[in-house]
C-alpha cells in the first residue's frame, strides 16, 4: 500500500525547509523530499549569507513583503534555534558624482518606504569610520540593521525542527514522476519509491521548472544566474568588518565585500547567466572581476591569502517577481523563482504559504505542542567549544582539535555525525561543522575527517 | 599541571631534535605538544627513503626517521602530549593550550620553541579556476595521510595529475603508486624540474609525462568527481582526462596560531622572523624548522632544532648566572 501524506514539500533548500517547519505545527502528515543526499545542497549553499531587512528589493512586490517579514521572523526565531547573527550593518558606497546621486535617491526612497534606520553618511564620516575603503568616497548609505548569519546551519535548523515535530524527511528522493489521482498526486522517485500526497508544494529551487514540467505546468522558465566568490583568510576581518557594496547600476547590484559569521571575509558574487544550471565552475574572468572589486573597494585586502573559491547558483526565472502560484483545485502549490533573496525571505515565504493553505485547503489551527530544537553555534565570535572549560570538563572530546585552521574539535564532528539528520556527504559535514573550511582545506585534517565520516556511515548501516 | 621550563610546540623533526638537545644538556623539564594524534611530524606519512640526511647516521624512510626522533625523546623521558594545540602566544611567554589531557589552560614556561612546520598551498590558495567536485582534489599532505591512515579514497580514483616537480612532488608520486594510482602527468610552470634531475629521469622512465613551462588552467568535474585538468603550456591548451589532481609544494609556514600574537612574521618568507639562534622578537620565544623558511629537508630541520635547543640551554645558563 502506498504511503499517503497530507502535504509533500519538494526541495529541502532554505525555502522548502522553512515551509516544512511551519507546517509541522499542524496536525498533518507532512513529508519533505530532497533530491540530493543532503539538505541545502543547491542554491542555499552558495549565497552571500546576508539577512537583509528588505529595502533593496523592489517596492510593491510580494518579494519585498516576504523579505521584510522573513527578516523580522529571523530576528526572533533564529536565537531560539541557536542560530548566530551579527548586526555588522551595511554600507553602499559612492565614489563618483553619478553614484552620489543614486545613493541620495536610495536613502530618500528607503525613508519614504518606511525604513527609518537607513542613513546618508558624508564621505569624511565614511573615511573616519572605515579607513579601509579606497580613498575618495563621496558619500554612503549606511544600513546599521543589516545582519550576517549562518547560511548552512539555517536550513539545517529548519529541517531538524520540522523532523523533531513530526515531518518525514526523505533523501535522496528525486521526484521523477507526478500523476494525478483521486486524492491528489502520486509522486515517484527515480529509484522507484512511490508516495501519495493531497497537496504538493513545489519548492524545487533551481530545478523547480523540472518538477513543474512533471505536472505539466509551464508558467516560467529558469534563468540560472551564477555567482562566484572568493573567501579570504581570517586576518582579513581585522581590516574589514562591515558589509560593503558599490552603488548599484541599473544592470548590476555589484560585488560585495562582507565579513562572514565564521570570521572570514567574502568577496562576491559575480552575476552571470549560464546555460547549465549545474555549472558552478569558477572562471578566470570571474576571479578577475572579484579581484578588481577588492582593488576598487578595499585595496588593502589585495594580498590577503585566499582560502577558497567557489560559485553559487541563483534560482532566477524569466520573471523578476517570486513565482508563488496556488492551484489548490489541482492540489498543487508552486513556490519558485526566489532568485537571490531565499535566505532572507524563507520565513516570510513559509508564513505566506501557511496563510494560503490554512484554512482554504486544510481547515486547521496550529494545534501541536512544539518541541524546540537548538543547533550548535558555529560563529567565530561565540565561545568556541575548545575554549569552553565547562564543556571540556564534561567531555574532553571538545578539547581535541581535529580541524586546526577553523579549530573544530573531534567532539563537534562526532556530534554532527550523530545528529538525527546526519550529513549526507563530506561537504555536508563541512557545512555542519566548519571542519576543513579553513586555509588548508583539509591538508592537515582531511584524512581524519574522512575516516570519522566513513566510520559513522558504517555504524549507521550496521 | 606545572609550567614546564621549556614548551616545544610541534613534535616533528625540529621540535623533537630541540627537545633531545635540551635534555642532553641537562634541561629535563620539557613539555612537547603536538596537535596531531601522534608525534613525528610530516615525515611519518612519507613512506619512502631520504629522511634525516645529516642528522641520522644513515638516511631513513620517513616513518622510521620520525620513530627514531620519538624514541630518542622518550629515552630521555621527555613528555610529549599529542592532540594538544597551542591557541595563543603572548609576551611572557604566556601560552594558551587546549587538549584532552590538559583542558583549556594557560602555561608560563621560561622558554618556548615554535616548531610548527609547513603546509602546501591548495587549489583555493592558488586560485585555480574550474569545478569543485566532492572528491579528487588534494595536496600531497592529504594524499599521504589518506594512504598512511588507510582511509579509502571517496571515489574510484585511478589516475592523477601532479602539479609541481619539487622533491615532495616525487614523494607524492611514490605514495600514489603504492596506493595503486596511476600518475599520468606532472606539470610545472618552471622551465626545469625542481627536484634532482635524476628524479625526473626516473619518473619519465616510469611513464610519467613531465610538462614544464605549463600551468594548470582549470579543473573539470563530472558527477561530483574530477574528470580532467586543463593545462596551458608550450603545446597550447590541452585537456588531460584524470580522476584526481594533487597540488604539491608551494609551501606555506604554519603560523595560524600566531595571527593574533605579537610574534613577528617575515613578510618575505611568510614564516616566523628570527634573529640569532632562532630568537624571535618576543623574549624567551624561539623558532626552528620549516616554520621559518619553506622548505628544508627533515635532516636540516632536525639539525636546526638541535642548534636552537642548544641556544635555549645557553639562554638558561646565562639567566642562571645573571
Amino acid at each position: 500500500m502506498t504511503v499517503h501524506f497530507d502535504i509533500a514539500v519538494i526541495g529541502a533548500g532554505v525555502v522548502g525547509s522553512a515551509i516544512a517547519r511551519d507546517l509541522s505545527r499542524y496536525d498533518l502528515k507532512v513529508v519533505l523530499l530532497e533530491a540530493n543526499t543532503d539538505l541545502g545542497d543547491e542554491s542555499s549553499k552558495g549565497n552571500s549569507a546576508l539577512m537583509t531587512e528588505g529595502h533593496d528589493t523592489p517596492a510593491g512586490t510580494l518579494e519585498r513583503d516576504l523579505v521584510v517579514r522573513g527578516y523580522q521572523r529571523y530576528m526572533t526565531e533564529a536565537p531560539e534555534l541557536g542560530l548566530p547573527m551579527r548586526k555588522t550593518g551595511a554600507v553602499m558606497l559612492a565614489w563618483t558624482e553619478e553614484q552620489r546621486a543614486t545613493v541620495e535617491k536610495h536613502v530618500e526612497q528607503a525613508h519614504a518606504e518606511g525604513f527609518h534606520n537607513v542613513h546618508l553618511l558624508k564621505g569624511e564620516e565614511v573615511a573616519k569610520r572605515w579607513p579601509q575603503f579606497r580613498p575618495g568616497v563621496l558619500c554612503a548609505q549606511w544600513m546599521p540593521d543589516e545582519v550576517i548569519a549562518d547560511p548552512f546551519s539555517t536550513p539545517y535548523a529548519y529541517v531538524l525542527d520540522a523532523v523533531t515535530n513530526g515531518v518525514a524527511f526523505l533523501r535522496p528522493w528525486r521526484v521523477s514522476r507526478a500523476e494525478r489521482n483521486a486524492k491528489g498526486w502520486r509522486l515517484s522517485s527515480d529509484s522507484g519509491e512511490v508516495l501519495d500526497a493531497s497537496l504538493v508544494i513545489n519548492a524545487g529551487g533551481i530545478r523547480a521548472d523540472i518538477v513543474e514540467g512533471l505536472a505539466n505546468y509551464r508558467d516560467f522558465t529558469m534563468r540560472p544566474r551564477r555567482g562566484q566568490y572568493i573567501l579570504l583568510d581570517k586576518p582579513a576581518r581585522a581590516i574589514h568588518d562591515v558589509i560593503a557594496y558599490p552603488t548599484p547600476t541599473p544592470t548590476s547590484r555589484g560585488i560585495l565585500i562582507s565579513p562572514t559569521i565564521f570570521g572570514n571575509v567574502l568577496v562576491g558574487p559575480t552575476a552571470e547567466e549560464v546555460e547549465d544550471r549545474d555549472d558552478r565552475g569558477v572562471t578566470e574572468e570571474g576571479l578577475a572581476a572579484l579581484r578588481k572589486a577588492i582593488e576598487d573597494m578595499v585595496p588593502t585586502l589585495r594580498d590577503m591569502p585566499v582560502n577558497t573559491i567557489y560559485a553559487g547558483m541563483r534560482p532566477a526565472t524569466n520573471h523578476s517577481e517570486y513565482q508563488i502560484i496556488p492551484r489548490f483545485d489541482e492540489h498543487w502549490l508552486t513556490v519558485a523563482g526566489i532568485r537571490s533573496t531565499g535566505f532572507s525571505g524563507a520565513l516570510g515565504i513559509a508564513e505566506y504559504v501557511v496563510s494560503l493553505v490554512f484554512p482554504k485547503v486544510f481547515d486547521l489551527k496550529p494545534a501541536k505542542e512544539v518541541r524546540g530544537v537548538r543547533v550548535p553555534d558555529l560563529s567565530e565570535t561565540s565561545v568556541r567549544p575548545w575554549a569552553d572549560p565547562d564543556k571540556i570538563a564534561a567531555d574532553p572530546a571538545y578539547s581535541e582539535m581535529l580541524c586546526h585552521c577553523e579549530r573544530i574539535t573531534v567532539g563537534e564532528v562526532r556530534d554532527a555525525l550523530n545528529s538525527p539528520i546526519p550529513p549526507g556527504s563530506i561537504k555536508a559535514l563541512k557545512r555542519r561543522t566548519r571542519a576543513m573550511f579553513g586555509r588548508c582545506q583539509g591538508f592537515y585534517c582531511g584524512a581524519r575527517v574522512q575516516a570519522m565520516f566513513d566510520a559513522a556511515k558504517v555504524k549507521r548501516h550496521a | 599541571m606545572h609550567d614546564p621550563a621549556v614548551l616545544i610546540v610541534g613534535a616533528g623533526p625540529a621540535g623533537l631534535a630541540a627537545a633531545a638537545e635540551l635534555a642532553r644538556r641537562g634541561i629535563n623539564d620539557i613539555l612537547v605538544i603536538d596537535r596531531d594524534d601522534a608525534a613525528g611530524g610530516l615525515p611519518r606519512f612519507c613512506a619512502h627513503p631520504g629522511f634525516g640526511i645529516g642528522y641520522a647516521p644513515v638516511p631513513q624512510k620517513g616513518p622510521d626517521f620520525a620513530a627514531r626522533l620519538v624514541r630518542a625523546a622518550e629515552k630521555k623521558r621527555i613528555r610529549i602530549l599529542c592532540s594538544t594545540t597551542m591557541t595563543a602566544l603572548e609576551a611572557g611567554p604566556t601560552v594558551t593550550i587546549t587538549g584532552p589531557e590538559t583542558g583549556y589552560r594557560t602555561l608560563r614556561p621560561r622558554a618556548v620553541i615554535l616548531a610548527t612546520g609547513v603546509r602546501e598551498a591548495n587549489r583555493g590558495n592558488r586560485l585555480v579556476p574550474g569545478d569543485r567536485p566532492e572528491a579528487g582534489i588534494m595536496t600531497t599532505g592529504l594524499l599521504q595521510q589518506m594512504v598512511a591512515r588507510k582511509v579509502p579514497f571517496p571515489a574510484a580514483i585511478k589516475s592523477i595529475v601532479v602539479v609541481g616537480t619539487e622533491h615532495v612532488s616525487f614523494s607524492a608520486i611514490w605514495t600514489a603508486r603504492h596506493a595503486g594510482l596511476n600518475v599520468r602527468t606532472m606539470i610545472d610552470e618552471k622551465p626545469r624540474v625542481g627536484s634532482f634531475r635524476a628524479a625526473g629521469w626516473l619518473a619519465r622512465a616510469m611513464g610519467v609525462d613531465i610538462r614544464l613551462r605549463t600551468r594548470i588552467a582549470a579543473i573539470k568535474a563530472q558527477d561530483n568527481r574530477v574528470s580532467a585538468v586543463v593545462i596551458d603550456g608550450r603545446r597550447g591548451t590541452e585537456t588531460i582526462p584524470c580522476d584526481g589532481v594533487v597540488f604539491t609544494a608551494n609551501w606555506i609556514p604554519e603560523t595560524a596560531a600566531l595571527t593574533a600574537s605579537p610574534v613577528e612574521i617575515d613578510s618575505e618568507t611568510r614564516g616566523i622572523a628570527v634573529g640569532n639562534a632562532g630568537r624571535t622578537n618576543l623574549a624567551g620565544v624561539f623558532a626552528a624548522g620549516n616554520v621559518l623558511h619553506p622548505i628544508k629537508a627533515s635532516g636540516s630541520c632536525a639539525i636546526q632544532g638541535r642548534r636552537v635547543g642548544a641556544a635555549v640551554a645557553v639562554h638558561f645558563e646565562l639567566n642562571a648566572t645573571a
